[in-house]
């Protein structure tokens, strides 16, 4: 009896120790976060930015192999996408924007209804990802953005991703191989 | 009369009037002006490729097996081939966004080449979808090279 209750106590222990450290991932994401998001919401001119914002959210999520997080952030894009303002944009703009759009809705869809298959997920950030170097590239974003190439991916048929980060962080390859690729070019 | 007649006679019935519930079939005599082959070059053995092994779910066209006049199986085929037209319609390929086109390009590569498309439930019945390697290297050679002249083009 005495054994049973000393090891309830361990595992009460083990579990409270997990929990908060939990608790401080979620604090500092949350920290990382409201960063990211208020340096979104200050900028009118680029209307883009709140749908990069995401964009890059979800990079992370795939940096630390989150599939939960990668989903939660599809979501999120898909109804960015949908709320985006169109009228703001001139009548040549807004045809290339839905195209662009449509696709990425799509992309998004897939890795928002995804969760628990990583592997089918980051197959949608590729395509994803090319959508929002385009979307970057032709509307410019308020700040500096890194295009990373990682060469290994896809049986060494490599993907780009976008970053504010100028240090690697690799979101194809999972945590161990995180630091794997380069800096192609910067967006500004 | 028993139960058992009785129900087995009111099972029968059901079976018997579902019957007449038939779907849509998914088969157009016409080739679109948005179909794929209107505008990009398909190889003949590509094209054959495609034709057994994904458009009975990705075109207008559903070569049917006899169990689809048999309900639910044509129900059953039915959704699979809405879903599947949603997803990519070889029929409408060509009124995609260049875009949705390079996507749509890149996961027909990466879902052949890891064998989760053709689905291998279809793959099961359906014997000529089966992809040998040397096929599956022919479909993603071709897919890359529309591929290329799509990034060209976007340039």
């Amino acid at each position: 009896m005495k054994n049973i209750s000393f090891a309830i106590v361990i595992i009460a222990i083990a579990l409270a120790a997990c929990k908060s450290s939990n608790n401080k991932n979620v604090a500092q994401n949350k920290i990382n976060d409201s960063s990211a998001h208020t340096s979104g919401q200050v900028s009118p001119i680029s209307p883009v930015n709140g749908i990069l914002h995401i964009y890059l959210k979800m990079k992370n999520a795939f940096v630390n192999d989150d599939d939960k997080e990668a989903a939660k952030e599809g979501k999120e894009m898909q109804k960015a996408l949908n709320d985006f303002d169109t009228s703001i944009l001139k009548d040549n703009e807004r045809k290339q924007f839905q195209d662009m759009a449509g696709d990425m809705k799509e992309n998004a869809e897939h890795i928002g209804a995804n969760a628990g298959n990583i592997k089918h997920q980051r197959e949608h950030f590729d395509m994803l990802s090319k959508d929002m170097y385009d979307l970057v590239k032709t509307s410019a974003a308020d700040e500096k953005i890194y295009v990373d190439y990682c060469p290994m991916y896809n049986d060494n048929k490599g993907a780009t991703w976008l970053s504010e980060t100028k240090e690697i962080k690799n979101p194809y390859l999972g945590k161990e191989m995180d630091t794997c690729g380069s800096i192609k070019e910067v967006l500004k | 009369m028993s139960l058992i007649k009785k129900i087995g006679l009111i099972v029968l019935v059901v079976i018997i009037a579902i019957q007449f519930v038939r779907p849509a079939s998914n088969k157009s005599r016409h080739i679109l002006p948005s179909d794929i082959s209107k505008v990009y070059n398909i190889p003949a053995s590509v094209q054959s490729l495609l034709k057994n092994a994904c458009y009975d779910c990705h075109s207008n066209n559903t070569n049917y097996p006899w169990y689809s006049n048999i309900e639910p199986f044509g129900w059953w085929l039915a959704s699979h081939i809405r879903r599947g037209k949603e997803e990519l319609n070889f029929s409408e390929f060509a009124g995609y966004s260049a875009y949705r086109q390079r996507s749509k390009l890149f996961s027909v590569e990466r879902s052949i080449e890891d064998g989760t498309m053709p689905v291998p439930s279809y793959s099961l019945i359906h014997r000529d979808s089966r992809l040998t390697k040397e096929q599956k290297g022919l479909i993603i050679g071709w897919a890359d090279k529309i591929k290329d002249s799509l990034n060209n083009a976007n340039k």
